[in-house]
């Protein structure tokens, strides 16, 4: 079984307008990896993301998937779609169908599955973002995270190996933001290859295994979550800061509050350390 | 918005809306068999009534959503019943020859159709209606239509709320002049808005592998053909009813 399931090979794309999709980008994604993909406004995040889903053909350079470059013809794209699924940005550009499970059933019935197949995958599909009991409503009563929610609920019906979510985090208050988080770890869970636009590098280092920077329709580098704290430079760059939770500990650190090798990836690893470090005796001392 | 919410929520939103469709087709059916006007405005009583009582939709709800209907239809039954002289002198108003007989059957009819057409829509919503026009081979294209049209209708409502909104908040309706230029540019916008989504719903729907018509799942219902069976079984009986009071 090939590693790499999707890659980019040196992919340009310009658009009709002119203006710069991708220029001479290379990305690779491993297969069951999390991976977030991060820069700036225009960077060409989405761009990149319409290239996965077969929905732009490069100008130049190639797109493989699982080790083949992707073939454009009508079947080859239908066996790309179906496996690679891409969630929008904004819901409402996703969801035409007035009711939910009639939305989610979309793609499966473009599959070319039978009904009752449809029916399990959409009852799978809405149970496993936490909507089972909304399949009757109507779309345009459904809050902004539980439209999200019916998106990702729409392309997890098609059963994808790789899931591309186009910035899922915005619009999102607090308490959405986690329980679209929980939704995501029960489908990486499940051996679900993720990638994530955001512009969060905080919720990047706390998540993704693999970070992958861009800017300028180019990815710049590709990052090991765990070793962001040596990359400063890669970071700024792009104009990214280093993840607020490494400057805390190294501060920490640096007051011997925190052992120098300590690699808390969010508040609560940090807080854990801390009690951890306060409980030792040695540690203690060093206080 | 008043038919939608009382489509979704009703007593009789779980009943198949092959049964519903069938009962008010058989009140369609009744109203024209009914030889008398006061029959078919009994029918048409009756609809109405088992809308309002059977199916739990508020009066106050039911008699909005028919205002406008029926304003229209007393307008058409006035122009029905009077006719302009100009045959002596200056031109006034007249009783047509025959013309209450045919305000009476008219208008006796049309309530009919109207309650019948009523107690339909505001039991189902329309996503279920189009379920069971799919089952009835209705043409993929007109259904198409209709599912973005429906989908689009609540997208566009809010864009144009967000809109107003966003002008009143900047003074745009102000005064009149200012009023005339924000419903200007609101038109405008809308038209870019439209042209825009529409070529997102497209990439979303290739996203999602959709390369001909829009195929959605119709939606199972319990105990449809029980269902069916009583819709037949009352459909009938009015029928009957609107025929035997001739």
């Amino acid at each position: 079984m090939n590693d790499c399931l999707l890659e980019l090979q040196q992919v340009s794309y310009r658009y009709p307008d002119g203006s710069l999709g991708l220029n001479d980008c290379s990305l690779a994604i491993r297969r069951g990896s999390r991976n977030v993909l991060i820069g700036a406004n225009g960077a060409g995040k989405t761009t990149l993301f319409q290239h996965a889903n077969g929905l732009l053909r490069p100008q130049t350079g190639v797109v493989r998937y699982a080790g083949a470059a992707v073939d454009y013809g009508r079947a080859g794209l239908r066996r790309l779609r179906s496996r690679v699924g891409l969630v929008f940005q904004n819901p409402d550009r996703q969801l035409f169908s007035a009711s939910v499970a009639e939305d989610v059933s979309f793609g499966p019935l473009n599959l070319g599955l039978d009904t009752a197949s449809v029916r399990r995958r959409v009852a799978d599909a809405l149970a496993a973002v936490g909507m089972g009991e909304f399949g009757g409503r109507p779309v345009h009563n459904l809050s902004f995270g539980q439209k999200k929610r019916v998106c990702i609920a729409g392309v997890l019906a098609m059963q994808p190996e790789l899931l591309i979510l186009d910035e899922p985090m915005a619009g999102l208050d607090h308490a959405m933001q986690q329980e679209l988080l929980a939704v995501l770890d029960k489908l990486h869970g499940r051996g679900i290859t993720l990638l994530l636009a955001t512009h969060d590098i905080d919720f990047a280092y706390r998540w993704a295994e693999r970070i992958h920077l861009m800017a300028a329709g180019r990815c710049t580098a590709t990052l090991a979550a765990g070793e962001l704290g040596s990359h400063g430079a890669e970071l700024a760059a792009v104009g990214l800061p280093l993840p607020e939770i490494i400057t805390l500990q190294r501060a920490l650190a640096g007051q011997g509050l925190l052992p120098a090798g300590a690699r808390p990836r969010c508040a609560a690893d940090l807080l854990a350390a801390l009690n951890q470090t306060k409980e030792s005796p040695c540690q203690f001392a060093l206080i | 918005m008043l038919i939608e919410q009382a489509a979704y929520a009703n007593r009789w939103r779980a009943i198949s809306p092959a049964a519903k469709g069938l009962f008010a087709a058989a009140g369609f059916v009744a109203v024209f068999a009914a030889g008398r006007p006061l029959t078919a405005a009994l029918v048409a009583g009756g609809l109405a009534l088992l809308t309002v009582v059977g199916a739990g939709i508020p009066a106050a709800r039911y008699l909005r959503v028919a205002a406008p209907a029926l304003f229209f239809l007393a307008l058409g039954s006035l122009s029905l019943a009077f006719s302009l002289d100009v045959s002596a002198g200056a031109p006034h108003w007249r009783l047509a020859p025959g013309g209450l007989d045919q305000l009476a059957e008219t208008g006796s009819r049309s309530l009919g159709a109207l309650a019948a057409l009523l107690f339909l829509v505001l039991t189902t919503p329309l996503s279920d209606l189009i379920g069971l026009l799919r089952r009835l081979k209705a043409p993929e294209l007109l259904l198409d239509i209709m599912v973005l049209c429906y989908r689009t209708l609540f997208v566009f409502s809010a864009a144009v709320h967000d809109t107003l909104t966003a002008q009143s908040a900047r003074l745009g309706y102000a005064t009149p002049r200012l009023a005339l230029r924000s419903l200007g540019q609101l038109a405008a916008n809308l038209t870019l808005q439209v042209w825009q989504r529409a070529a997102a719903l497209h990439v979303a729907a290739q996203a999602r592998n959709n390369d001909g018509p829009l195929c959605f799942l119709t939606p199972d219902f319990a105990d449809s053909r029980r269902h069916c069976a009583l819709a037949g079984l009352a459909g009938l009986a009015l029928i009957s009813l609107a025929v035997s009071l001739r």
